[in-house]
């Protein structure tokens, strides 16, 4: 039976790399930032124009109202995203904006997709490093067209975990993100690592470079096609309550199995951060 | 073994050896009395194309070990790991390195593990971390080094790092320029701190104290506010995307002297500033540093943390 939704996986695919080579050409131009919610939420014209590119593309290609949109840059102006049944496209032009700016390896356009609000789809190209991470869902996920899977490992011990700071600077969120990250340390695990990048680090754990990434505050478009490469890895998507995960949350767990997410889970605080559909 | 980062770790040992390399035939139409000019010239020059070869061949044997499965065994505690590939590395660079100039002096770090001294003489000493990011090489995370920083009468005089799993070569010799794969290289030049990435490790601490304090420090670099704290596990290439402009600071407390002497080269000469976490002088062998893309930024942060013990790399422990 033809799979409905493969012609819009293999445009995700293309746009995908077209505003990745944009991103990359940009970055060689000096960067104007301005800023968002605070001082280190930074933007630049890049993600903007990005994000026109592919809404247009997408739109040029399957029709002006056909599907809808959940975008960072469009949230930014027009407010809560809300997730409806209609085909869906989410994402984010530049994930990492803070290390395009200072021209930090890690950098991804994250386009993801959902029916029914199921996501059917992720594409997450991370173009300083030219790596095609994707998968459509109940087929695997691949990078750079090869095969690849979440690690094997059960012992937390022999763990590494990614957790990153966001852009919260408010003394007391600062304050729980590094004590849940010392009780982490303390477990031990082999480490904590952090790339800067929501989108990138799912595919660390899809593709077993780490175990597990976690992170409150993130949005629905960081994470959205990071999820299906996670689970399509043959990883694990939580909430860090353990409860499932909730794409709207602002906030989500993925390892490469149940018993590392359940035992990192046990030593995160859940802090609060306001949901992305305004619930 | 996860097929992903196989299928993009792309094996491109670069056939160039870059701009601090003379040509072959500049010394075939020259001469005897000017190459022995050229070479006293630079004494050293001949030491540091060597080092870029046995770099080579040391990224060539990570990139095969990296293929199949690796073995961990701890040294000092659960989260110290080393495996057979480092020591084996380390062995290759040592033998290579011997054979040629067996006068000189080496601080190894599996050598050191070993029982070996390491203490720095004014005798030329190559300083050697042969897998810097062993916890990175055993999970694949895509930061991975062999560093190798030579000294004389106490001075460095080149460091060369090289990124195996991106395949980046850094490579410095002293007033002559900092070098990524043949191309220059320099810092930042940022001077604003709260516009500045910084890059710095965490990592079990068995005494609550210095724990307490290392997460201290982080917390009171983040609200200075900083743009954002990164953690890619590696010091060599820490100091590199310093370096390379990619960071603009990073600190540590707690690294070894074969750590740093290899970036230490790179920062200094992309145009960086280097200096003990206290302010002062940089020392190889006090354990601990602070890189930064101006003094502006490394004052700033200097100002913010507070130092922790970690004993020093030429005294016993």
């Amino acid at each position: 039976m033809a799979d409905e939704w493969q012609d819009p996986y293999d445009f995700a695919v293309e746009v995908a790399k077209i505003a990745g080579k944009i991103i990359r050409r940009a970055a060689e131009e000096e960067i104007k930032v301005n800023t968002k919610s605070c001082t280190v939420d930074l933007v630049t014209a890049t993600d903007v124009r990005v994000e026109k590119i592919i809404i247009g593309a997408i739109k040029e290609k399957f029709g002006e109202d056909t599907h809808c949109f959940i975008g960072e840059e469009s949230a930014a102006a027009k407010g809560p995203s809300v997730l409806t049944d209609k085909p869906t496209w989410i994402i984010d032009p530049v994930d990492g904006t803070t290390n395009f700016v200072h021209g930090f390896p890690f950098v991804a356009v994250s386009i993801a997709f959902a029916v029914n609000k199921e996501l059917e789809f992720g594409v997450v190209y991370s173009c300083f490093e030219d790596k095609l991470y994707k998968a459509r869902k109940g087929k695997g996920a691949y990078c750079d067209d090869e095969k690849i899977e979440v690690s094997d490992i059960k012992d937390i011990h022999k763990s590494v975990v990614i957790s990153e700071f966001g852009t919260n600077r408010n003394v007391d969120v600062v304050t729980e993100i590094c004590a849940t990250m010392k009780r982490i340390l303390l477990i031990p695990v082999h480490g904590i690592r952090g790339t800067g990048t929501a989108a990138t680090n799912m595919c660390m754990v899809a593709c077993g470079a780490v175990e597990a990434f976690f992170e409150i505050g993130i949005h629905c478009w960081d994470v959205a096609a990071g999820a299906v490469i996670v689970q399509e890895a043959g990883g694990v998507l939580l909430d860090v309550d353990g409860g499932p995960f909730d794409l709207m949350s602002r906030r989500m767990m993925s390892a490469n199995n149940r018993t590392i997410a359940d035992r990192v889970i046990k030593e995160i605080k859940i802090f609060p951060a306001e949901r992305d559909d305004g619930k | 073994m996860s097929a992903g980062l196989n299928a993009t770790c792309r094996i491109r040992v670069s056939t160039n050896s870059g701009p601090h390399l003379l040509p072959a035939n500049n010394f075939s139409r020259q001469p005897v009395s000017d190459i022995n000019q050229c070479k006293m010239s630079d004494p050293w020059q001949e030491c540091m194309d060597h080092c870029v070869q046995v770099t080579k061949q040391a990224g060539k044997m990570i990139h095969e070990a990296l293929q199949k499965d690796i073995a961990i065994m701890q040294k000092s505690s659960p989260v110290d790991l080393v495996t057979e590939t480092d020591q084996k590395v380390e062995q290759l660079i040592i033998s290579s390195i011997k054979e040629k100039y067996p006068t000189h002096s080496f601080i190894g770090e599996e050598s050191v593990a070993a029982g070996a001294p390491s203490v720095l003489t004014d005798n030329p000493t190559w300083i050697i971390d042969p897998i810097d990011g062993t916890t990175n090489f055993v999970h694949r995370f895509p930061f991975v080094s062999v560093s190798i920083g030579f000294t004389v009468n106490k001075e460095i005089e080149f460091g060369i790092v090289y990124s195996c799993i991106e395949d980046k070569l850094y490579t410095a010799r002293k007033g002559k320029g900092a070098f990524c794969n043949g191309l220059p290289i320099k810092v930042s030049g940022q001077d604003d701190i709260s516009k500045s990435l910084v890059l710095t490790e965490m990592g079990f601490k068995k005494n609550p104290e210095v724990f307490k304090t290392m997460m201290d420090n982080m917390k009171k670099i983040l609200t200075i506010p900083v743009h954002g704290i990164r953690s890619p596990g590696s010091a060599a290439v820490n100091m590199c995307l310093v370096a390379c402009g990619s960071a603009d600071a990073y600190y540590h407390m707690g690294i070894h002297c074969w750590d740093m002497a290899g970036g230490a080269a790179v920062v200094t000469e992309a145009g960086g500033v280097i200096m003990d976490i206290s302010g002062g002088p940089f020392d190889l062998m006090s354990r601990r540093l602070i890189v930064a893309s101006s003094r502006a930024i490394a004052e700033r942060i200097v100002k913010e943390i507070t130092p922790f013990p970690v004993g020093r790399d030429d005294t016993a422990a």
